[in-house]
Parts: C-alpha cells; sequence; structure tokens
C-alpha cells in the first residue's frame, strides 16, 4: 500500500442534510497540495423542522479546484432532486444580517438640545437514484449513487468497514489523513452514507464559475446534528464554524456542550470603531478561552418570521427576505405573505479534538427570545462648551470614559494603558472648562487604581465572583439553621 | 451506638453542623443552592433572578397551602425549596405562568399520587416532564452544565454525602454503573470511538444531578433495597435505550417519570421500613 505523505487536509465543516436520520456531516476537505487553509471559517446553514433537514455548506477553498475534494458523512442516500447548487450570496446576506453589531450615540450639547440619529454598522462591513450500485468487492465499498450536479461530481458510498473505504478514496485519488479512518468506523457503523465531492473541470468551466459554489441537501433523519469529527481528523488547530439555524418554534442550542450568549449589550470606547472587527475577534478569543475552549456560542436569535415586522433593531445588514429564505432552504415558507413562524439562530463554534470530543448535537427549544451581540459607543459631545455645566458634564464623560476602558480590558485583554489618550482628552478639557481649577483626587489619581490591565482585571472579576458565592452560601447556612430551630422549636 | 446517639442529638442541640446535619434535606438544600448560584456565576447562564424568585416563591407558597390543609408539619416547607431548587436547576422557561404550574404540579403531586401514604413520583421529575408534556413552552438544557470534570467531581461528592446519610447510594450507583456501562458498550466497544468520547457522554452535570438528587430522593424511591437496586437498573436500562435509538436528550428524566409508578408494585413486594426525614 502506498503511503502517501504530505498530506493536507483541511476539515471544515461539516454538513448533513436530512431526512429521517438526522445525522450531519462533517465533512473534510481533502486536498493533494499544501494548500493552507486553517483559520478559515466555514458556514454552515441549517434548516430544520420535524425530521426534515436541509443543509447548505459553504466552501471558501482557494487552492487548485483539480485537487479540491470533499468528503461528507450524510445519513441517508440522498437523491439527486435533493441537491442543488446554493448561491454564494446567501452567506454574505446572513453574515451581515446577524454578525456582531456596533451602535452609536451621540451626546447632546448638555448646554444646548439637539439630536442626532444613530445608526449600526455590522462588523461584516468592515471587515437519482437509479439502481445504481457499483459494488466494489475489493474494498467492499459500494457506490451508491454518482450525480453531476453544477460543476460537482458527487458519488455516494457506503461502506462495510473503514479499511476499505480509506483504501478506495486512497486508490481513487483521494488523499485522505491516517487519521480519518478510526473516525470512519463509528459513522460506518451507524450505517452512514459518504457524500464524496469533487470539481468537474470542464463542467465549471463551461459554467463560467469562478469559485465553488455551495453545496445544498436535503434529506431526514432523527438527529440533528452535525459531524464535526471527520473535519478534526488531521487538524492541529482549532477551527470555526459558524451556524445558521433556521427552525419553527424557537432558539437552538447545544445538547452535548454549553451554549453561551456571547457578552452583549456594553459600552465601549469610542476608538475601537476604526477596529470593531479587531475588537470583536480578540473578545471571542479572550470569551473562548475564558469559558474552558468547549463552549459553543450564540451570536444571534431572532424570529425572522414574514409576519413579524421587527426582524432586528437595530439592523447590521437586510433581514432575509422571502427569497433569502428560500434559498437558504426554509421549506415550509411557501409564499411572500407565509404565515408560518421562522426563528434563526446563528451559533460560532471554535473546536478542535481535544476540547470536542463529540458531534455536535443540537435541540430546537421553544425559547423565542431575541439576542444580538451588540456593542455601544457614545460619543461624548465635540463642539465648544462655555456654559456653567460643561465642567459637570465633562466629569461625567471622564467617568464614563474610565468604565468603557475597564469593559475594554475585560473583555478583550487588551493593555488599556495604551489609551491613556482617551482619557487625557477629557482631562484637558475639564481644565479649560473649569478655569484652571482641578479636583485633584477626581480624575488622575483615580486612573491609576482604577486600571488593571486585561489580564489582572479578569481575575479580579472572578474573585468578586467567588466571594459572591461563598457570602451567598453562608447566608444560606445561617437561614437554614435559623429556620431549623424555630421549626423544631415550634414541633416541641 | 446508644452513646453516640446521645453525642449526636447533644451536638444537633448545640452546633450548627450538628444541627445542620440532623436533617438531610438541609445539606441537599445548601448544595442544591450552590449549584444554582455556581451556575449563574459561572457558567454564564442566561439568567433571570426574577424567573428563579417565582418559581422558589410559588413552591413555598404551594407547599405552606398544601401543608396547612393536611398535616400541619411546616418542616415540610424544606421539601417545597428542595423541589424549588431542583426546578431552578432544571426547568427553563421564558413564561412564568409555566414556572408557576411546573411549581404547582410538583407539590400537588406530592398530595395526589399517593399510595399506602407515600408519594411516588419526584416531585420535581413530575412537575418538569407534565408540565414540558402540557405547555410545549418550557424545555430542560442538557449541555448547561458542560462537561468539566471539577463540578462533576463536586456534584459526585456533595452527592455522597447526602446519600451516605439518606442512605440511597445503591439506587445512585446502580443507576450509574448501568447506563454508564451500556454507554460504554455502544459507544467505544460497537461503534469504536475513543474512550474520551464516552466520558464525555456521562460526566454531563444534569445527568449526576439527576442521580444524586432525583433518583435518590428517599421519599418516592422504593422502601427496599433490593426493590431500589431493580428500579434504579430499569431506569437506566430504559434510559439507556431512549437515549440511544430514539435521541431523547433528556432521557433519564423521562425514565424516572415513566417507572416512578413501579415503586407502588415494589413496595409491596419488598416490604421495609420507611424513610423519615429526621432521626429521632
Amino acid at each position: 500500500m502506498k503511503i502517501l505523505r504530505k498530506i493536507k487536509l483541511f476539515s471544515f465543516f461539516a454538513m448533513v442534510m436530512q431526512i429521517n436520520v438526522m445525522y450531519s456531516f462533517c465533512g473534510f476537505y481533502v486536498a493533494k497540495a499544501d494548500a493552507s487553509l486553517f483559520n478559515k471559517t466555514s458556514q454552515v446553514i441549517f434548516v430544520r423542522d420535524g425530521n426534515r433537514s436541509v443543509v447548505t455548506m459553504s466552501s471558501d477553498y482557494e487552492g487548485d479546484l483539480s485537487e479540491f475534494a470533499m468528503v461528507v458523512p450524510v445519513p441517508e442516500l440522498i437523491k439527486e432532486q435533493n441537491i442543488r447548487i446554493a448561491d454564494q450570496l446567501i452567506f454574505q446576506k446572513l453574515d451581515a444580517y446577524s454578525g456582531a453589531r456596533l451602535v452609536e450615540y451621540f451626546d447632546n450639547s448638555p448646554c444646548r438640545q439637539y439630536i442626532r440619529p444613530s445608526y449600526a454598522k455590522s462588523v461584516a462591513e468592515m471587515n437519482e437514484i437509479e439502481d445504481f450500485v457499483e459494488y466494489e468487492e475489493e474494498y467492499s465499498v459500494s457506490v451508491e449513487a454518482k450525480y453531476q450536479i453544477g460543476e460537482y461530481d458527487i458519488l455516494i458510498l457506503s461502506a462495510k468497514e473503514s479499511d476499505g473505504l480509506q483504501r478506495w478514496l486512497t486508490d481513487n485519488g483521494y488523499k485522505i489523513p491516517e487519521k480519518a479512518k478510526e473516525v470512519l468506523e463509528p459513522y460506518i457503523k451507524n450505517n452512514m452514507k459518504f457524500f464524496v465531492v469533487k470539481v468537474n473541470l470542464e463542467e465549471q468551466k463551461k459554467i463560467g464559475a469562478t469559485t465553488l459554489r455551495p453545496i445544498q441537501m436535503a434529506f431526514n433523519s432523527d438527529k440533528f446534528m452535525l459531524p464535526i469529527r471527520l473535519g478534526m481528523a488531521n487538524a492541529k488547530e482549532e477551527q470555526d464554524m459558524i451556524v445558521y439555524l433556521f427552525t419553527k418554534q424557537g432558539r437552538v442550542e447545544t445538547t452535548n456542550y454549553r451554549t453561551v450568549n456571547m457578552p452583549t449589550d456594553v459600552n465601549i470606547p469610542e476608538f475601537v470603531q476604526k477596529d470593531f472587527g479587531d475588537f470583536y475577534k480578540d473578545m471571542f478569543e479572550k470569551q473562548w478561552k475564558k469559558e474552558g475552549k468547549n463552549i459553543v456560542f450564540l451570536e444571534y436569535a431572532w424570529d425572522v418570521s414574514l409576519k413579524n415586522y421587527v426582524k432586528c433593531d437595530p439592523c447590521a445588514g437586510t433581514p432575509p427576505s422571502y427569497t433569502d429564505l428560500r434559498e437558504s432552504g426554509v421549506y415550509w415558507v411557501t409564499s411572500p405573505n407565509d404565515q408560518d413562524n421562522v426563528m434563526f439562530t446563528r451559533l460560532h463554534v471554535r473546536y478542535d479534538r481535544k476540547h470536542f470530543p463529540q458531534d455536535l448535537f443540537f435541540k430546537q427549544t421553544p425559547n423565542k427570545q431575541n439576542f444580538q451581540a451588540r456593542y455601544v459607543l457614545q460619543h461624548a459631545y465635540k463642539g465648544e462648551l462655555s456654559c456653567d455645566a460643561a465642567q459637570e458634564y465633562y466629569k461625567k464623560v471622564l467617568n464614563r470614559r474610565e468604565k468603557e476602558l475597564t469593559t475594554l480590558a475585560a473583555l478583550t485583554g487588551w493593555d488599556i494603558s495604551d489609551y491613556e489618550f482617551y482619557l487625557d482628552e477629557i482631562r484637558k478639557k475639564i481644565k479649560e472648562s473649569g478655569n484652571g481649577w482641578i479636583e485633584e483626587d477626581n480624575f488622575k489619581n483615580g486612573l491609576e487604581t482604577i486600571f488593571i490591565p486585561g489580564s489582572r482585571n479578569n481575575n479580579k472579576g472572578n474573585g468578586v465572583k467567588w466571594v459572591t458565592f461563598i457570602f451567598l452560601l453562608i447566608m444560606m447556612l445561617v437561614i437554614l439553621h435559623k429556620s431549623s430551630m424555630l421549626l423544631m422549636k415550634r414541633e416541641s | 451506638m446508644e452513646a453516640l446517639n446521645i453525642v449526636q442529638s447533644k451536638a444537633q442541640k448545640y452546633s450548627i453542623i450538628g444541627n445542620l446535619i440532623s436533617d438531610a434535606r438541609n445539606p441537599q438544600i445548601l448544595l442544591q443552592f450552590s449549584f444554582l448560584i455556581y451556575g449563574i456565576l459561572f457558567l454564564s447562564w442566561e439568567v433571570n433572578i426574577f424567573y428563579y424568585l417565582i418559581i422558589i416563591g410559588s413552591s413555598l407558597l404551594f407547599q405552606a397551602i398544601f401543608t396547612y390543609f393536611t398535616d400541619k408539619n411546616f418542616l415540610s416547607l424544606k421539601s417545597g425549596f428542595i423541589t424549588a431548587l431542583s426546578l431552578s436547576l432544571i426547568l427553563k422557561s421564558t413564561s412564568f405562568w409555566v414556572l408557576i404550574l411546573a411549581a404547582f404540579l410538583s407539590i400537588l403531586s406530592k398530595y395526589i399520587f399517593r399510595f399506602r401514604k407515600k408519594h411516588f413520583f419526584n416531585p420535581s421529575n413530575f412537575g418538569i416532564i407534565v408540565t414540558l408534556l402540557l405547555t410545549g413552552k418550557a424545555w430542560v438544557s442538557p449541555g448547561q452544565w458542560g462537561t468539566d470534570m471539577i463540578l462533576a467531581v463536586l456534584i459526585i461528592i456533595g452527592g455522597l454525602n447526602i446519600l451516605l446519610k439518606v442512605g440511597r447510594l445503591d439506587a445512585a450507583l446502580t443507576f450509574l454503573l448501568t447506563y454508564s456501562t451500556l454507554l460504554f458498550f455502544r459507544i467505544v466497544v460497537y461503534y469504536g470511538w475513543e474512550a474520551d468520547v464516552f466520558f464525555h457522554s456521562i460526566s454531563n452535570g444534569t445527568l449526576l444531578l439527576f442521580t444524586f438528587f432525583m433518583i435518590t430522593d428517599p421519599k418516592s424511591s422504593p422502601d427496599n433495597s433490593t426493590a431500589r437496586i431493580i428500579w434504579a437498573f430499569f431506569i437506566a436500562l430504559l434510559s439507556f435505550i431512549l437515549t440511544s435509538w430514539f435521541y431523547v436528550f433528556s432521557a433519564p428524566l423521562w425514565a424516572l417519570f415513566i417507572l416512578s409508578p413501579f415503586t407502588v408494585l415494589l413496595d409491596s413486594l419488598f416490604k421495609s421500613k420507611r424513610y423519615e426525614w429526621i432521626t429521632k
């Protein structure tokens, strides 16, 4: 047996189609070249109601197309009419709509009244089955179906054992990592099929597509999950995956990992506006580490039913229209005036083998509460102020900015001593507006004690939690003791 | 032995600890309360303190009302409080009416489903399942505890302490051993997943909480030890079947609910002394 070295496999996401057993696929891409695609984010749209699932996988593969291949475990033999090519734009739309948002508010002049509008910006802005069965005895692998859809050549395989499957793939020019074998085994035992995709270069030329378009598949499965394990077969680093889920009743959460809300509704310093993308990235990283790396973040949840008027507040992108819902695979919405419920959930997971031993299992809850990752900028009044209220106002602003910096450090771990200017600006104004009279204790002194660099700040946060925890426990102990004594006295 | 009892009873009168352990409900309240606070503070639960207050307030109120019209033993408020904490730890809803209903059903079950002066449903288990079935507006978040072993160990040790006092360790261990053995065979031996996949699937806070606080409820579980072992075995078996073939995520809760009425049968077959909270 040939041993193939220099295999680079990147695994992104898994896709799944389901129609009765819902399995998701955790797909992996297989490339012959050293395409370095780590650190990319895979995106999946997952539509589910009852046992019916529609899964769309977006590939951001940028290497040589002749070397592109993807293997995704699927729960059943997917028929040709249940596979289609989706529009890549839908991912961009959903991302822009549901990404973290920055909201700006402007202070009015404390001397006069006037109002400026607030607006929002998103992170995204800134930044057939005939009886076709070919059984290959040598490998105990059956090619259950062969389709050519759009620019893709698709095979659906079933196998009896992982060795054979792995040899079949290797002998047919798909290089898969050695480690993938141990993961293939459980999927085979679970009666899953393997959805194998290659690009048909001739077709691709004819179509004129330059990038790989997303593949969408529909299937039935009673499991609501995404098979991420295959994708981790030889990945050393963490991978990111964003899952956009559409369901009927309410939010989706993971059942075998903790689903945590992204910190939201906090005031952050004005200067973050330029670096909002970095801010969000660093915050994600810090929160992910803080929560133990084995969690799934909720980034957005909203009722996007066509009958629901307010689909975001504020909107960071256009809410999904009837056409967008259809494109995403929300099959139960059948007309622009459809009255059916559509709940949208955006989950973001950063996973690796160590922290995510199991595939992702989901559960729909009746929770319809909206959620968004929203960050607020409060702009200080920029004009000249000459009234008596000015000094008071600037003191308030200084106070507010100190808090914003502390929040920033706690969320992102940024070293806020780099941002002294943010306070100096206001201190200067206090001096000017106060006719040279300064209240010493109010600022300069305060700063040194308040400002704690990121890490220490974080510890402080946990310290407070522990103190609260112990305090509440002692309170409960005392209450129990007292009430027991009281009740017992009454008894006797 | 007698000397020990005298020492104990003296200790109970004069020390906080003595007072606390004289009634197994006290340490149970402390533990469940600390899990709740831990979840809120450290596990980033999406929290609305108001909802917890509603659950606790309404459970205590219903318990007080029922107690007033029955035996007037107001020590049972502690049981009401335990029920409230179990509900808070497991059941979620965005509607406070649903939570009040759950509290009401839990307490009600103690007074309705009785056989020979003993209720056979675990109150919070009954409240949770019936609320899930009736309203469709409540849910259970099996993933909310994460899988960090520290918490798991905490629950196990905490649970053990209570159990040693209560003597229901047989049920807990039977359940845990049976359930995890079956899962081990399925996940590791049959499917061929690595061992950490198995550990990940059992080191789940909800499962352990269930094992040590619900299945071991001394009031609603069978009185006789042999009966309890048989009973816990079948709960584990049913949980395993529901999890593995029907993809029910909170399977142990459903299994306990379905098999609770068999307590009556087991109690008739295996006679034993009834459990009392306070040893006199």
